[in-house]
């Protein structure tokens, strides 16, 4: 950072002569001091966790819900700014609404990226606005199953020309992050906020990627989601916080192809899980110390 | 520089000038008066509805029709909403579509304020209340039958309102929670023994039964029989003779109550020339919404028709 | 000769007795679109409305029609007005409508909501006449697309009398000691003639002449008046179709609504 100083970091859209956007750069700063926030993506489906850090003992437990859903098979997290979190919620609303309109048919979580991606970048080119001070993470399940024409009557020819293609196979669980500069990729396992670096070298243990053999199940997802959150908070231990985690699956899985919040009964086992191998880690410490 | 995002890479008006409209061909131009339906183009004709004990019965032929040509034959009339109502759509089925359009983004949207969208999380389930908080499941609710039923109405009798109706008659089912008994004081007349309303049973937090219409001009009625289009005339008559008021409906039988639908579908089906031999019917009760898609009319027989000389009341 | 240049018209183009065919409308045209949509409807029914010294009855049939289908035999028009919530607790308004149940589904609507702000507004309940003198108002602004119904308005006065008020389609109203509206009011409003304001009704022991001295009207007592109400609808059920099912009837006093049914012919 020697640059500070220089001018060039005073005005959104300003390159410093090395080839910095430094507004860029601070708003990266503002997502670093947010709650730790990830997204798994499983075999059959994506989970994703926050951290959310209780701001005040007068707010009530478990309200004030900070995963969002959009349209019916997406769900976004983000750390940073709150409320430039809420529009980019509300923006990806109206994107996924737009896109049903003119295609009568839910939009790809790729695209919803790509748009999302593309309007994020739009506010590191003018001098008038400041970037987004978040980096969400988009998770989503595009449907295998044929989907149906928003507002189609009929079921369409049953062979020949226009009829239906048999075995084929598209859609699936997707997970992108978009950072406040617009770059946005794909991911098996992503994280953000605070804790990302605990959290990424832990994702970095789950066997993710399908080429490398079995990847691991959606419950299985969500107990590592549960887990990796509390490791994440193990650097930030004096703040309270609560543990947000949703899901979304196939049409046949749990959630029948919607996003939604992990049911009570195995987010609290997940949290007890998770819970225990952080005693279990504090004990291994202890340990350690006591053969030294 | 203009901070107003959809401003954004568009040439500024300050240097070249606002936009001139006219080197667009003259079809984008507003050359013409804005058009309204004036008549529906592909209709679809009657959907029954029928109450029972713990339910209603929804049902509508699978035929679209072009005046008087069977022009589609695979269309499905009756679109549930979520798993606790069911519209069934009689009249346009452009404007069918654009309903049901319209009753998807507001699914969307409803999904968003957290609703419930399973089963358990359902705020009749009583296992809800496993903490003791009454009140933490009540942002969940999601709209039942009877809040669609006013939100479809108002759509209705707004564009009858700026004379561009949407030309649909709708059926809306489902169950719905009654209100509060009211206070006795303003309600019940104690001293007048015959006082009854014909208002169902004795009012409770149960959910109930719901089945209403509504249509193009923003009429709204309900009733434990009813029907729209030609279902009106033919089939109203059938299914008000087993069940004419609502406490017949409140003793009627699920299997009951599809074997008289049933039963008025194919007497639709053998009067009315703008229908067919397949249809879709609906059972929507506490267990949620039940639909058959493709059902084939059972026992079809023309022999009656022999009979027949004149308009039906001749005998020789 | 004049007879027959009156069968042409200014612009010397000639016209006839009968309705012009119209051409065919060409795309070229400007001239506005004639809509064949007909946004009104009659649901049939009636309602009636009398005022006693110290109440007020508004009653209404509960049938609702469409040609010669009966839609449903239960479609409720007296609407509660004001009071507190969706259930109107506490309420001391009732408004009947009769016509277009479309339009006075929205009328009721647009002047509970009215009601209902005052009370937040001011902090007290809005009075009868000032109720009915919005109800006209709201009425009349929509006079070029007018609500299609007869609506008929009752409670209790500042004074703690009965006050009825009725009203035309676009506005114009009065205070009124009985009202009939709807199918049936044409038979049931000499009847309430007769019986309530005692019209044709004479001095039995007076000599018969231009002198006969009239009857004057007494002020009604309640259950009488309810039984008027029951005899005034069975009487209008046997005579007109559109008539029948259910009879709703709701009595306002000083302590509030009290809303009595009873069963009609369902033929």
């Amino acid at each position: 950072m020697t640059s500070i100083g220089t001018g060039y970091d005073l005005s959104n859209s300003v390159f410093s002569p090395d080839g910095r956007n430094f507004q860029v750069e601070y708003a990266v700063k503002a997502v670093e001091n947010g709650g730790t926030a990830i997204g798994i993506r499983c075999k059959d489906g994506v989970v994703l966790g926050l951290e959310k850090l209780v701001s005040s003992k007068l707010l009530k437990k478990d309200a004030n819900k900070r995963i969002s859903t959009v349209d019916r098979n997406m769900g976004v997290v983000y750390s940073g700014l709150q409320p430039d979190g809420k529009h980019f919620v509300s923006r990806a609303r109206d994107e996924a609404s737009s896109w049903r309109s003119t295609y009568k048919a839910p939009i790809p979580v790729s695209s919803l990226a790509n748009r999302m991606g593309s309007y994020v970048q739009a506010y590191t080119l003018y001098n008038s606005v400041r970037p987004f001070g978040i980096t969400a993470i988009i998770g989503g399940y595009d449907a295998e199953t044929e989907l149906s024409v928003d507002g189609a009557v009929g079921s369409g020819p049953k062979s020949g020309s226009g009829g239906k293609t048999k075995g084929a196979k598209e859609g699936g669980p997707y997970l992108y992050m978009i950072e406040p500069s617009g770059t946005y990729w794909g991911y098996y396992g992503a994280a953000s906020g605070k804790g990302r670096q605990a959290a990424k070298s832990e994702l970095e243990k789950l066997k993710l990627d399908p080429k490398d053999g079995e990847c691991i199940s959606l419950e299985e997802g969500v107990k590592e989601a549960a887990r990796i959150i509390y490791v994440a908070h193990e650097d930030n231990k004096d703040k309270d916080f609560e543990l947000e985690l949703t899901w979304v699956s196939s049409v046949a899985g749990p959630t029948k192809g919607r996003h939604e919040e992990v049911p009570k009964a195995l987010r609290e086992e997940a949290e007890k899980l998770a819970k225990k191998s952080m005693e279990g880690d504090e004990d291994d410490e202890e340990e350690e110390k006591m053969e030294e | 520089m203009n901070h107003l995002p959809q401003a954004w890479g568009r040439p500024r008006d300050d240097i070249y000038g606002a936009y001139d409209h006219s080197y667009l061909p003259q079809t984008h131009a507003n050359t013409h008066p804005t058009t309204h339906t004036q008549s529906p183009v592909v209709t679809g004709t009657s959907v029954l509805g029928l109450k029972f004990k713990d339910g209603v019965v929804l049902a509508a032929d699978n035929l679209a029709s072009y005046g008087s040509l069977a022009r589609f034959t695979d269309v499905k009339r009756l679109k549930p909403f979520n798993r606790k109502a069911v519209v069934g759509f009689g009249g346009d089925v452009s404007d069918m579509q654009y309903l049901d359009r319209l009753l998807n983004s507001l699914d969307v949207q409803e999904n968003y304020s957290g609703a419930a969208t399973t089963e358990e999380d359902d705020g009749e389930a009583p296992a809800a209340t496993a903490d003791g908080e009454g009140g933490e499941d009540k942002h969940k609710a999601i709209l039942d039958a009877k809040n669609l039923h006013t939100y479809l109405s108002k759509v209705l009798y707004k564009r009858r309102s700026d004379f561009n109706p949407l030309w649909n008659a709708i059926l809306v089912a489902g169950l719905t929670t009654p209100p509060p008994p009211a206070p006795s004081t303003s309600t019940s007349s104690p001293k007048d023994t015959t006082t009854s309303k014909p208002t169902g049973p004795a009012p409770s937090r149960k959910p109930i039964p719901y089945l209403a219409y509504a249509d193009l001009l923003g009429t709204t009625y309900s009733s434990p029989t009813l029907a729209t289009g030609f279902g009106a005339h033919l089939a109203v008559p059938i299914m008000r003779r087993a069940v004419p008021d609502e406490a017949a409906a409140a003793k009627l039988s699920r299997e009951e109550a599809v074997e008289i639908v049933k039963k008025c579908m194919k007497v639709l089906f053998y009067r009315d020339a703008r229908s067919m031999n397949e249809y879709s019917l609906c059972v929507i009760d506490g267990k949620g919404v039940d639909l058959q898609e493709n059902i084939k009319l059972e026992g079809e027989s023309w022999a009656f028709a022999e009979g027949i000389k004149g308009y039906g009341t001749q005998t020789v | 000769m004049a007879a027959f240049t009156s069968y042409v018209s200014s612009a010397g183009q000639p016209s006839y007795s009968f309705p012009q065919q119209q051409s065919a409308p060409s795309h070229a045209s400007r001239a506005p679109i004639q809509h064949s949509f007909y946004p009104y409807t009659d649901n049939g029914g009636s309602t009636l409305g009398i005022s006693g010294d110290n109440f007020t009855i508004i009653a209404g049939d509960t049938r609702s029609t469409s040609g010669y289908n009966i839609n449903t035999r239960y479609e409720p028009k007296l609407f509660r007005i004001g009071g507190e919530g969706s259930e109107h607790k506490g309420s001391k308004i009732v408004l009947s409508v009769v016509g277009f149940a479309a339009d006075g589904h929205a009328l009721k609507e647009r002047l509970d909501t009215v009601v209902k702000m005052y009370r937040y507004q001011h902090g007290k309940e809005m009075s009868v006449n000032a109720c009915a003198q919005r109800l006209s108002h709201i009425l009349y602004n929509k006079r070029f697309f007018p609500y299609y119904v007869q609506a008929i308005l009752g409670g209790v006065d500042e004074e703690g009398r009965g006050a009825l008020y009725s009203y035309d389609p676009v506005g114009s109203y009065e205070r009124e000691f009985c009202r009939a509206a709807g199918a049936g009011a044409s038979l049931i409003m000499p009847f309430l003639d007769n019986q309530v304001n005692l019209k044709n009704q004479y001095e039995p022991a007076a000599p018969q002449g231009l002198e006969k001295p009239q009857l004057v009207p007494q002020p009604l007592q309640r259950a009488a008046t309810e039984e008027l109400v029951r005899d005034a609808f069975t009487s209008a059920v046997e005579r007109h179709i559109e008539v029948g099912d259910g009879l709703q009837m709701m009595i306002i006093t000083k302590d509030g609504i009290e809303e009595v049914f009873s069963p009609l012919k369902m033929d």
